[in-house]
């Protein structure tokens, strides 16, 4: 028999998918910029520096990649534990925990953008 | 508890699953695991930024010699494998041609191959050390 999907699962796994597009996109550009269109020399904080100050579309660029990385990684590792029924109360302790490393890493990701340019 | 023998189960259904969809999906899920493990680790390294410019250039040092030149390649095949089978799974769910999925995973690995090939060959000079020239 069909089992009805919570509506929070159906949300997640769409987010998982909507992410993971958005991650496409800005993943492919990211490893272009700093491997294979920068195959020369160390990458220093000049290289980094040039190019997010005064460019509101790479400051922009990295805003949203920073965020959008740790959901679908955290989401991800969620729905692979998911997966194998865990109890309820793991279930609350997994989520507890992850959005605390969700936030801490969103804040040092984004505290440390600020601090390149 | 569910997680008892998790790798044994895992094993399990790829034996009695002989196909490149149990592969996909099973590889998927290392490399995202690795992925994720990979983004704290690039945070760390990256989070010296706030201790001042010089901090940030001596910890990128730490990690921009030939040794990590090689471990980068394993790297970039985690993200592209794991990107382009995110790329399948989402097209073969949201057009509906979830049957023909054994099709988009060979048109999926030319892509991956071709990709690895150039980003071994950008990288080649890396490896030998010759373009890390300094800050």
């Amino acid at each position: 028999m069909a089992e009805k999907v919570s509506n929070q699962s159906l949300l997640t796994w769409f987010l998982q998918r909507f992410s993971g597009l958005f991650l496409a996109f800005f993943l492919f550009t990211h490893i272009n910029v700093h491997h294979f269109l920068h195959s020369e020399g160390l990458i220093s904080f000049a290289d980094v520096n040039a190019r997010l100050t005064g460019s509101f579309w790479w400051q922009l660029f990295y805003f949203l990649f920073v965020p959008f990385c740790v959901f679908h990684a955290l989401n991800g590792i969620w729905a692979i534990i998911a997966d194998y029924r865990p109890s309820k109360g793991f279930s609350i302790f997994t989520k507890a925990a992850f959005w605390i490393i969700a936030i801490i890493l969103t804040a040092v990701g984004t505290f440390t953008l600020t601090n390149l340019f | 508890m569910a997680f008892n023998n998790m790798f044994k189960n895992a094993l399990d259904d790829t034996n009695r699953n002989k196909n490149v969809g149990t592969f996909a999906y099973l590889l998927h899920r290392i490399t995202g695991i690795g992925l994720a493990i990979y983004l704290v680790m690039h945070t760390y390294v990256l989070s010296s930024a706030i201790s001042g410019k010089e901090t940030f250039n001596q910890r990128m040092g730490l990690v921009q010699n030939p040794l990590f030149a090689i471990l980068e390649v394993g790297l970039v095949a985690g993200v592209f494998f794991h990107m382009l089978n995110g790329l399948r799974i989402t097209i073969c769910d949201f057009f509906g041609v979830t049957l023909s999925h054994k099709v988009f995973f060979w048109i999926e690995m030319v892509i991956f191959i071709i990709i690895m090939i150039i980003a071994i060959v950008l990288q080649w000079p890396k490896m030998q050390s010759g373009y890390y020239t300094g800050m």
